[in-house]
């Protein structure tokens, strides 16, 4: 029966090989779980830092484990890498690995992040809660004023990112669209060059960003635009160069087709099937945009979250509730306001 | 004198690896109205669409008024095709844009980058425009969006941008395929027009013999990739349908 699987994978070897690899990470894992977090809660030990002999107990534990895995062909990473499960037994195998490996995570879930239900539902703590959701619900409506006036600096700041960030956007989604770069080896070294800055600076969240360019030109609302600026680029420039790779092909051969040159095939065949979508996308990442600067306003990106963070420090709570309500609302009608408006463009 | 299209040896495989075309030569002179038959996946599209370069042969030449176009590049591919207009199958109109809009960018290959971009087409464009749209009977229909006429009006426009160009030499890949009889007459009837009146010589790809018969005044067949018959509209006897088309096929008459 394995041998009928191994028939079935075209790389059945590689499919070995990497199922090997994976597993032996996955035997390092349950081990290291078992060590570190469930047996040191459990018998109130200090776990110490790695020793050789440690090491040596995990790898050889990894190894057994996916010796034993890839003998009786229930490699769970062989499954992953071929993206079905095996039949029969190993079948069920493999599932009780798959549980197993959950059960035990959750166990170490639970363990690491000190869930703790006493602390949850202790008097003090309640008496705590009750008294900030208490202040928060009976707002300090004395800063109304600072608190809209910062909240229109994280509307303006959002703007101008987006506003910033859509003609570079625009430009940058042509070259990383594929359809267009396929056509020679330069053109898709600049096409898979530019794809991996994007992807990077777009894995780089904007709250990074904004201590970045906090230290760079100083906390406020020009530091959170920069941020949201980097960030927009790379979200836009995707959605841009995703919707001309879905463009219907047949204007671009009809345009070509007359003699234009790639500049007037773009303009007259791509750009007007693009206008909208491109339309819809930048207004959904503008309403984004105003709620990633309050979150920016946090971490020196200036606007009502910056505000918020003071007021926050200084355990103003009531302060803190006129702001939570400002930035609530704000969201809440813009969030009406650009859903509509995509609705209309459509 | 040499023909105005001239083929020689031609074949096209496709990265996937499916061969298209098949050592294919053949000749075009001026003013006829060639017509290509075949199967779906024959061929015929992709014989088209050499012929104005948007697809590169694998081998062969191709010889355009005695010049090898096979590989020519740049400003030199523009000009060539712009002497070749082309409709297609689904119009590949810009549906957003205007009608006038549509026919005007028929003068892209002879229109400055900026000056097309910025919507600045010369006033002779813009006449000739008019007149394309008013040849093709839609001149009414000028200033509507494409995508709102129909698919009739809308291959009558793919022709009017064609006309513009004011080609040597006009390629229609299925014109009317996705049209139904009627329209498929008038759709026809302007490609003879535009044939007989201006000399314009048509190479166009149809599935239907009845319209073979009708327009064509030369026909050549492909057949999984290669050429199989070549000669007169009524010559095509049942027996070379039959070889055509294989064994099973039937003909279906569009009145």
């Amino acid at each position: 029966m394995r041998s009928a699987d191994m028939v079935a994978t075209p790389n059945s070897l590689s499919t070995k090989a990497f199922g090997f690899v994976g597993d032996l990470f996955i035997g390092a894992y349950i081990l290291s779980v078992l060590d570190r977090v469930v047996v040191p809660t459990l018998a109130d030990y200090v776990a110490f830092p790695l020793s050789p002999a440690h090491a040596i107990a995990y790898i050889v534990f990894a190894i057994l484990f996916a010796s034993t895995s890839l003998l009786m062909g229930v490699s769970l990473s062989a499954a992953f890498v071929r993206k079905t499960l095996p039949d029969g037994i190993s079948r069920k195998i493999l599932t009780h690995i798959g549980y197993f490996l959950l059960s035990i995570s959750i166990i170490a879930g639970w363990i690491i992040t000190d869930v703790s239900p006493i602390e949850f539902f202790s008097g003090k703590g309640l008496a705590g809660a009750g008294r900030i959701f208490g202040a928060l619900v009976t707002p300090e409506f004395d800063i109304i004023g600072q608190a809209l006036a910062t909240m229109v600096e994280t509307i303006y700041t959002a703007l101008m990112a987006t506003l910033i960030a859509v003609p570079i956007s625009f430009l940058l989604s042509f070259p990383a669209a594929r359809n267009l770069m396929d056509g020679s080896r330069p053109k898709r070294l600049i096409y898979s060059s530019l794809r991996v800055v994007l992807n990077v600076s777009r894995s780089m969240e904007p709250i990074i960003w904004a201590i970045v360019f906090s230290v760079w030109v100083g906390i406020g609302p020009f530091a959170g635009m920069l941020a949201l600026v980097v960030h927009t680029i790379a979200s836009l420039t995707k959605q841009y160069s995703e919707q001309i790779e879905d463009v219907d092909s047949g204007p671009i051969e009809a345009i070509s087709a007359t003699g234009a040159n790639s500049i007037q095939t773009i303009w007259f065949a791509i750009v007007p099937q693009c206008v909208i979508p491109f339309l819809s996308f930048t207004i959904y990442r503008w309403d984004i945009n105003v709620r990633m600067a309050t979150i920016i306003g946090f971490v020196g990106g200036g606007g009502i979250g910056t505000l918020l963070i003071q007021y926050q420090g200084l355990a103003k709570f009531h302060e803190v509730g006129t702001l939570i309500i400002v930035i609530t609302f704000v969201v809440w009608i813009l969030d009406v306001f650009s859903a509509r408006i995509r609705e209309a463009l459509k | 004198m040499a023909s105005l299209i001239e083929v020689k040896n031609l074949s096209h495989t496709y990265p996937n690896g499916f061969t298209a075309l098949k050592n294919v030569s053949f000749s075009v002179e001026e003013g006829e109205f060639l017509v290509v038959i075949g199967l779906s996946g024959s061929g015929k599209s992709t014989l088209l669409r050499i012929l104005n370069r948007l697809i590169e042969p694998t081998s062969g030449n191709v010889f355009f008024k005695g010049l090898d176009v096979t590989r020519i590049e740049g400003d030199e591919l523009r000009t060539h095709r712009g002497q070749i207009g082309m409709i297609f199958q689904h119009f590949n109109l810009i549906g957003r844009h205007s009608v006038i809009s549509n026919v005007l960018y028929g003068s892209l290959g002879r229109t400055g980058t900026l000056q097309s971009i910025s919507g600045g087409f010369s006033k002779p464009d813009v006449q000739l425009a008019k007149e394309s749209l008013l040849r093709v009977g839609i001149a009414d229909k000028a200033e509507n969006r494409a995508d709102s006429l129909s698919g009739g009006q809308q291959q009558r426009v793919a022709i009017a941008r064609a006309l513009m160009q004011r080609p040597r030499m006009l390629l229609a890949d299925e014109p009317v395929a996705s049209l139904d009889p009627a329209t498929s007459h008038s759709v026809m009837n302007y490609l003879e027009q535009i044939n007989k009146e201006q000399g314009t010589t048509v190479i166009c790809n149809l599935h239907f013999l009845s319209l073979v018969r009708k327009y064509a005044t030369r026909v050549v067949a492909l057949k999984a990739g290669e050429l199989v018959f070549e000669g007169k509209p009524d010559a095509i006897t049942e027996e070379w349908f039959k070889a055509i088309y294989g064994e099973d096929a039937i003909e279906v008459e569009i009145r």
